[in-house]
C-alpha cells in the first residue's frame, strides 16, 4: 500500500512536475496529432477547464442574484471560515466521507474475501449485492425514503409489529438519525464498488497457489489470511480512493433524501455550494466553497494522480 | 480448486444472508408497485391480505410525463455515449502512437481531470448557457457530460491501444497510409472492445445523474429529475412513486448486470492500473 503513504514533498515534487513539460522523447513530431486531438481538447476546454477557471475567478467576486459582480478580494473566503453553516458543513463532510468510505469498503472487502473461499456457490449472492451499485443515487434515495417513512416504512412497521412501538421514530426529522440513514443508503449503493475491485484482485490469484496451500494442509482461515488478504490489497487500495472521491463529491443522494436538512444538518460542502449559489443566489460565496471542495478532492487524490501520471 | 478440497458451508450461508439484506429494499419497491396503496400502508412485507394490481403501472403514465422523461433520458444518455465513443479513440490514438510538443502535459491534465467534482461546473456553465440560450436544451448537459468523460475515456482506450501490435501500424505506414487513414482503417476496427466499454460506462453514468440536468433543464427533463419531482409532491402516491423508481432504474440496471466485466475494467482503469 505504498501509494497510500504521504506523498514526498519538496524537491522531488518540483522535479516531478518539471518532468511533465519535458518532450515526450523520440525525434519525429507528428503534427497530425493536433488534428486528432482538436475536438477532444476543445470540448474539454469548454466543459471542464473554462468552468474550473471561472469558478475560481467568481470566488473572488461579490456576486448575488442578477446584479453586477463586484470585486471582493478574499472576502468570500474570510466569510466562509466564520460562517457556522459552513463550519457545520465541514464537520458533516468529514463524518459523511469517513463513515461511508469505511463501511462500504469494509463490507465490500469482507464479502469479496469470504466469497473467495467458495466462488461458485456465492456467485448469485454476489451479483445481488453488486446490483445495488447499478441503481442510481436518486432511485436509491427514494427507495430508502420508503424504508424510513415514519408511518408505514419498513423499519417503523417492523418495530411496531414486534412490540417495540416506543422505538418507532421519524428518522429523517433529526439531524443525527438522518445522517445515519443517509450513510446507510449510500453504503447500500457503494458497497458493490469495493466488492468489484477486491474480488477482481482475488480471482486473479493463480489457482495452483491456493491448491498447493490446501495440499500442504492449510486451513481455510490460513488461506484467507496468507493468500486472499495479501492479494486483495491492490483492489482494496483502489476501492478506498474511488469511494472516498465519490462520497466527497456526493450530491444526488442528499438532494433526493434530505435536501441537506433538517435545518442544514446533513449538508456536506458539495451540497452547501448548491444551497448558497443556486438556492440563495450567492454565486461568489458558493464558488468560494466549491474551491474549498476542489482543494479537498485534489489533496485526497494526490497519491492516485501520482500513480496515474507515472504510467506515461 | 474444487477438485482438491470441498469448500465449507459457512461462506455461502454468510454471503447469502448479507445478499438477502441487500435485495430487501428492491423487493420492497417491487411489492409496493403491484399492490393497492392501502395495503402497502400496513407494511409491504405484510402479506396477510394481498391483492395483485397493475393499476399504478397504468396510472403513472397518465399522471406524470413519464414517457417524455424516458425519451429525454434515452436521448441524453444515447448522444452522450455516442460522443464519448467517437471522440475518445481520436485522443487515445494521438497519445498512444504519436509524438508532439506538449504531449505529456496535455495527457496529464486530461486524464487527471477525473477527480474534478461536478459542482465546479454549475455556476459558470449556468451563466454561459443562459447567455447563449442553451438552458432547457439537452445539449446543455450533453456537452459537459462528454467533456467530463474525456478524462477517463481517453485513458481507457489509450491503455488498450498501447498493447496494440506496432507491426500492424508500421505495415500500414509502409503501405502508404497516413495517420488518419491508419487510425480509421487499422486501429479503430480493432479497438471496438474499449469503445464499447466507454459507451456502456458513459450510458450508465449519464442516465443516472441528477445534478446537471436538474439545473440546466426545465421542461426536457430526464427520469431522475422527474423522480425527485414526483416524490417531492405533497402526499405522493407511493405505489406510483415505486413504479417511477423501477422505470428509472431498470434499463441501467440490466445493462449494468449484463456488462459487469466492463465495470471491473473501468474501476481498475480509474486507478491507473491497466484493466
Amino acid at each position: 500500500m505504498t501509494a497510500l503513504d504521504r506523498p514526498s514533498v519538496g524537491k522531488s515534487v518540483v522535479a516531478y512536475v518539471a518532468s511533465w513539460f519535458k518532450p515526450a522523447g523520440g525525434q519525429r513530431q507528428d503534427w497530425v496529432a493536433y488534428v486528432l486531438l482538436a475536438p477532444v481538447l476543445l470540448l474539454f476546454a469548454l466543459g471542464v477547464l473554462y468552468p474550473l477557471f471561472e469558478t475560481v475567478r467568481v470566488s473572488f467576486l461579490d456576486w448575488t442574484g442578477l446584479g453586477r459582480p463586484k470585486p471582493a478580494g478574499i472576502e468570500n473566503y474570510t466569510k466562509l471560515i466564520s460562517d457556522p453553516n459552513f463550519l457545520n458543513a465541514l464537520k458533516v463532510t468529514l463524518t459523511w466521507t469517513v463513515a461511508t468510505t469505511f463501511f462500504s469498503v469494509l463490507f465490500g472487502w469482507t464479502i469479496a474475501l469470504v466469497s473467495g473461499l467458495d466462488a461458485k456457490r456465492t456467485l448469485v449472492f454476489r451479483v445481488a449485492i453488486f446490483a445495488a451499485y447499478g441503481v442510481s443515487e436518486v432511485a436509491s434515495g427514494v427507495i430508502w425514503l420508503g424504508i424510513v417513512q415514519p408511518d408505514f416504512g419498513l423499519i417503523n412497521s417492523v418495530l411496531r409489529a414486534i412490540g417495540l412501538d416506543q422505538w418507532a421514530y421519524p428518522w429523517l426529522g433529526d439531524a443525527n438519525t438522518a445522517m445515519v440513514v443517509l450513510v446507510a443508503a449510500y453504503v447500500w449503493t457503494q458497497t458493490g464498488l469495493p466488492l468489484l475491485t477486491c474480488y477482481a484482485a482475488i480471482v486473479a490469484i493463480p489457482r495452483s497457489q491456493i491448491e498447493a496451500a490446501y495440499v500442504d494442509g492449510a486451513s481455510h482461515m490460513q488461506v484467507l489470511r496468507h493468500i486472499l488478504i495479501p492479494y486483495s490489497l491492490p483492489g482494496l487500495k483502489v476501492a478506498i480512493f474511488l469511494v472516498l472521491l465519490n462520497s466527497l463529491k456526493a450530491f444526488d443522494l442528499i438532494h433526493a433524501m434530505t435536501e441537506g436538512g433538517p435545518v442544514r444538518g446533513t449538508e456536506t460542502v458539495g451540497y452547501f455550494m448548491f444551497k448558497e449559489a443556486v438556492v440563495y443566489f450567492k454565486q461568489g460565496y458558493g464558488a468560494a466553497s466549491t474551491v474549498v471542495l476542489l482543494l479537498a478532492v485534489i489533496v485526497v487524490s494526490i497519491p492516485l494522480i501520482r500513480e496515474r501520471s507515472s504510467d506515461t | 480448486m474444487n477438485d482438491i478440497y470441498k469448500p465449507p458451508l459457512w461462506p455461502m450461508l454468510l454471503i447469502g444472508v448479507v445478499s438477502l439484506i441487500w435485495v430487501l429494499p428492491l423487493i420492497g419497491i417491487i411489492m409496493t408497485s403491484i399492490r393497492p396503496e392501502g395495503e402497502t400502508l400496513k407494511g409491504w412485507w405484510n402479506i396477510e391480505e394481498f391483492t395483485l394490481t397493475l393499476e399504478a403501472w397504468r396510472e403513472v403514465w397518465v399522471n406524470y410525463p413519464l414517457w417524455d422523461a424516458l425519451w429525454n433520458s434515452i436521448k441524453i444518455a444515447g448522444l452522450s455515449s455516442l460522443g464519448s465513443i467517437l471522440l475518445a479513440p481520436m485522443g487515445a490514438y494521438a497519445f498512444a502512437f504519436l509524438n508532439f510538443p506538449g504531449k505529456k502535459v496535455t495527457f496529464l491534465l486530461l486524464v487527471n481531470a477525473f477527480v474534478i467534482p461536478n459542482q465546479i461546473l454549475i455556476i459558470p456553465l449556468f451563466t454561459l448557457w443562459r447567455n447563449v440560450g442553451l438552458i432547457d436544451n439537452i445539449f446543455s448537459v450533453i456537452i459537459p457530460f462528454v467533456a467530463l468523460s474525456m478524462a477517463w475515456a481517453v485513458f481507457l482506450v489509450r491503455n488498450y491501444l498501447v498493447d496494440f501490435p506496432r507491426s500492424l501500424i508500421d505495415a500500414a505506414h509502409i503501405d502508404g497510409c497516413g495517420h488518419v487513414r491508419t487510425f480509421w482503417s487499422v486501429v479503430l476496427p480493432n479497438a471496438l472492445t474499449p469503445m464499447a466499454a466507454v459507451g456502456i460506462l458513459q450510458f450508465m453514468w449519464t442516465w443516472n445523474s441528477l445534478m446537471l440536468p436538474m439545473l440546466f433543464l426545465r421542461e426536457n427533463i430526464p427520469l431522475p429529475v422527474l423522480l425527485t419531482k414526483i416524490k417531492g409532491t405533497y402526499e405522493p402516491n407511493w405505489d406510483q412513486v415505486a413504479v417511477a423508481t423501477i422505470i428509472t432504474s431498470v434499463i441501467p440496471l440490466l445493462i449494468f448486470l449484463y456488462f459487469q466485466k466492463y465495470f471491473a475494467a473501468g474501476a481498475s482503469n480509474q486507478s491507473g492500473q491497466k484493466g
